[in-house]
């Protein structure tokens, strides 16, 4: 991977971040906020994964191994929620 | 030292720790089945005073908890830690000292579970789900509790370090030739135990880290009543709980799947349909179906419906199995040998407590049945009838193989019929007291309540009186069983065909077993006394680890993981009487153990004194192309994503929960620019990554100080930052609705990713030491790398913890 691919990934996690906080002052409906914001989280989530820890270079095997605990946390979060009626 | 007790103290040896957890195992199942037997004595007869109340719950949560988490699961371990790299070809497990570790932190936690009973007030009693707020300290308190919880944080960081041994072993060190079609069944079997241990056991450590933080520190998450504990609680423990009973069983079905070819003479009929459906149902839906046992919470009737469907569906693979293996009895040729029948048994058991279970999947069924004996007439067929008699199947098949002798078959065949007899008089009169209240130490004489418990009662003892046949069995063979052929059962499973030297019988190396059998290496240097085998070691050239190889063996040997899990111990042991002055010095000790022997085992690296063997190229589709400890990382951090997806999950129920929360307590400008520092260090970290592949050493030192720069930076902002809340009123003990909950939140879970970064800390100082003394190279680099990946995994968990903490 290229330094300047790795500086670039870097500048979208500052601006994500930022993003967020300016989302913070700026959007008045809660809903909105929370999308806006888990979108950005998990933004910067995946490309961590891609870029930091080098997933898209990695065999299929250990993407596939990467997704299942994130399978079984969507139903646990899902579920939970949902059980509080 | 005598050299047997360094061996059995310091060995990392997979046949070792695989002895050491099974006769660990059998003490801990010694211990629950006297409780056990204490409760059914109780329960004998109506009005019975024999134990008081505080007395029987103790015995029965403790019963449920020891069993359960010390003894049924760990059987399979012992026997995967023993048999599955003899299976696969291997020499070892992927990382020997984490595999002992793994044990002695499995023994330190049980041993805290037991020495509950010993301090004032007495154990845990509020029933082996310690469902919340019962276990909390207004309803059970006392520090017994408090320890059973933290022996189980303990055995569940054990779990989670073996699973990931074993699965790389299984995906790694399989020796060529081996592919994932030729696996043996056991083998296989272990494989889907591992991954649903994976990913069910972090969610036990987030709820019993909770539920301690509760009791030592006085966080509120189920001791306030504004949010729902009890459903929080049944989420987060029955994440865990329901893998479980397929964690217990499936090793069990390995072992049976494995030995019915051999005892039928046929292959096993749908192979391939039995795995298909485990890989594909069983384990994914194991974590699909846990509110089944939340029913009665009032959780929504459409919720209710979703899960039954689900549950119902989870039978359909284990008709599959039960077909597979009827097919397999129909068309062989049995050979009714004590191993056989104990896998025949264990179907049986399997197919009645099965059958049981539709029952329960039904809600309106679920509504009668829940709080009577028949659920736990119905689990005991399960978790116990069909493991445990799988595991006793696997113990009379390998017992030639682990102590090169042959067991009295007469004695095995009486073992057998008074267990299966003893078992079914237990548990399936209690199929019939479907009207009795299960949690309840004495009962009235209604009905035919007494007839059926007595009957019970009986049948428990003559069921632990089958027991002592066992007993005396293994001692029968270890001491004076006549020596086993090289391949007693015919079997064409590696590790009794091999002539990998160290899993070479006796028979074929033309060496009559040592007294006491091969099992019974306990004193003495052995290699000396069996020239062959040493002979037969040095023609190897590779070290053994063999038993028998002493000389070899003593390179193999590390006190670090005994030492770290003692520390472990010693340090929670004092947590659980925190604030107590015992509770400081404990901590005190604890903790200086703990950083001791950091720094020992990162000494032992610096000087490579603990070398694991290389394994020979072999079969490792489908993880060729990564190395052993970038997988064994990958596999950590799938699991760390469960352990904080669950912390983070908890949060934000209570978030939905709580109808009050504190706004603008946190400073966000300073927040934010902390947020820029950890993901900068991410973005150093990287760089120092780009700047070893280029082969540049100095820029390799420097990216990785300006990481370990950025990281200290952040911790210090981190403390600064919990100093300034704590002084503004967000305290554990805030009178302000919601506060004391975002208080608890936010210290226990921020915290904990806190931990974390702090372990990356420490861990970079030994890299950068390493790094400066030239170790790290354009082509061989890889603990950087792997590093990397961990630090990248922290910074993505506080990309969310960040936002949900702060600005949400």
């Amino acid at each position: 991977m290229r330094n300047s691919v790795v500086v670039v990934v870097w500048a979208y996690m500052i601006a994500a971040v930022l993003t967020e906080v300016e989302s913070f002052y700026t959007i008045a409906n809660v809903t909105v906020l929370d999308s806006v914001v888990s979108l950005l989280a998990a933004s910067q989530a995946v490309a961590i994964v891609l870029f930091f820890m080098h997933l898209k270079d990695e065999p299929g095997s250990i993407r596939l191994f990467a997704l299942i605990p994130i399978m079984f946390l969507s139903a646990l979060f899902i579920a939970m929620l949902a059980s509080l009626g | 030292m005598q050299y047997w007790l360094r061996r059995w103290l310091f060995t990392t040896n997979h046949k070792d720790v695989g002895l050491l957890y099974f006769f660990t195992s059998l003490y801990f199942g010694i211990v629950g089945a006297i409780l056990a037997l204490l409760m059914r004595t109780q329960l004998s007869i109506p009005n019975n005073a024999l134990l008081s109340a505080i007395y029987y719950n103790q015995a029965v949560t403790m019963h449920g908890l020891i069993m359960v988490f010390w003894f049924l699961s760990p059987l399979g371990i012992a026997f995967a830690n023993y048999f599955v790299p003899l299976q696969i070809g291997a020499s070892d497990l992927a990382f020997p000292r984490l595999n002992a570790m793994s044990y002695w932190l499995f023994l330190s936690g049980g041993l805290l579970a037991v020495i509950s009973f010993f301090v004032p007030g007495g154990s845990a009693n509020a029933g082996w789900t310690t469902y919340q707020p019962l276990a909390t300290t207004t309803f059970e308190p006392g520090v017994g509790p408090t320890l059973v919880y933290l022996g189980l944080v303990l055995l569940a960081a054990s779990v989670t370090l073996g699973s990931v041994n074993i699965l790389v072993s299984i995906a790694w060190l399989r020796r060529a030739g081996m592919t994932l079609s030729k696996l043996p069944m056991f083998t296989w079997f272990i494989l889907f135990t591992i991954i649903a241990m994976l990913f069910a056991f972090p969610t036990l450590i987030a709820a019993f880290v909770l539920a301690s933080t509760d009791r030592i520190l006085g966080t509120v998450f189920f001791s306030t009543t504004s949010i729902q504990p009890s459903i929080l609680w049944d989420n987060l423990f029955w994440f865990f709980g329901h893998p479980e009973v397929y964690i217990v069983l499936l090793p069990s079905f390995g072992i049976i799947a494995n030995i019915l070819p051999v005892f039928t003479g046929r292959p096993l009929a749908a192979k391939n349909a039995i795995l298909v459906a485990t890989a594909l149902i069983v384990v994914p839906l194991s974590f699909g179906v846990w509110m089944h046992h939340m029913f009665l919470t009032g959780i929504p009737v459409s919720l209710q419906g979703a899960f039954s469907i689900a549950t119902i569906a989870i039978s359909i693979p284990f008709d599959v199995i039960t077909l597979s293996f009827v097919e397999s009895l129909i068309r062989g040729r049995v050979r009714f040998v004590t191993p056989m029948l104990f896998a025949l048994g264990g179907v049986v058991l399997f197919i009645i407590g099965g059958i049981m279970g539709v029952f329960l999947s039904s809600p309106v069924l679920d509504r009668v049945l829940r709080g009577s004996y028949f659920v736990v007439s119905h689990f005991h067929y399960v978790m116990v009838g069909a493991a445990i008699f799988g595991i006793f199947a696997g113990i009379y098949y390998w017992l030639p193989r682990m102590t090169g002798r042959m067991y009295n078959e007469r004695l095995g065949k009486i073992h057998f019929v008074i267990s299966f007899v003893g078992f079914n008089i237990l548990y399936f009169p209690m199929s019939f007291l479907f009207d009795m209240p299960r949690r309840v130490f004495t009962y009235q004489n209604i009905g035919n309540w007494a007839m059926l418990n007595g009957l019970a009662s009986v049948g428990a003892f003559v069921f632990a009186g089958a027991q002592i046949i066992l007993a005396a069995n293994l001692l029968h063979t270890w001491f004076r069983g006549p020596i086993a052929p090289a391949n007693p059962w015919a079997s064409e499973d590696l590790e009794w065909t091999s002539s990998v030297p160290h899993i070479t019988p006796a028979a074929e190396m033309d060496v009559s077993p040592p007294p006491g059998g091969w099992i019974g290496q306990l004193v003495g240097p052995p290699l000396a006394a069996y020239p062959a085998l040493a002979a037969h070691s040095a023609i190897s050239g590779t070290p053994s680890h063999s038993l028998d190889a002493a000389e070899a063996h003593a390179g193999h040997l590390s006190t670090r993981p005994i030492e770290l899990s003692v520390g472990a111990m010693v340090f929670l042991f004092g947590a659980a009487f925190y604030p107590a002055m015992l509770s400081y010095a404990a901590m005190g000790i604890g903790g200086i153990i703990v950083v001791y022997t950091l720094i020992g085992w990162a000494r032992d690296d610096l000087a490579e004194k603990f070398v694991v063997p290389s394994e020979p190229e072999g079969d490792r589709w489908p993880f060729s192309a990564v190395p052993k400890l970038k997988l064994g990382m990958w596999v950590f951090l799938s699991s760390e994503v469960v352990l904080f997806g669950s912390f983070l999950g908890a949060y934000i129920f209570i978030r939905a929960a709580s109808p009050a929360w504190p706004t603008g307590i946190h400073d966000i400008p300073l927040g934010t620019l902390n947020t820029l520092v950890l993901v900068s260090s991410g973005f150093t970290m990287v760089m120092g990554l780009q700047a070893i592949r280029a082969g540049n050493q100095s820029g390799l030192l420097k990216w990785l100080a300006g990481t370990f720069v950025l990281g200290a930076i952040f911790m210090g902002v981190k403390v600064s930052e919990w100093i300034n809340l704590g002084a503004s009123g967000l305290t554990l003990s805030a009178a302000v609705p919601g506060w004391s909950l975002a208080a608890s939140a936010y210290y226990v879970i921020v915290g904990l990713h806190g931990a974390h970064v702090t372990a990356g800390l420490l861990m970079m100082i030994y890299l950068m030491k390493k790094t400066s003394s030239g170790a790290y190279t354009r082509d061989s680099h890889e603990a950087i790398e792997n590093f990397g990946l961990y630090w990248a995994f922290v910074d993505i968990v506080w990309c969310f913890v960040f936002p949900l903490f702060y600005l949400l």
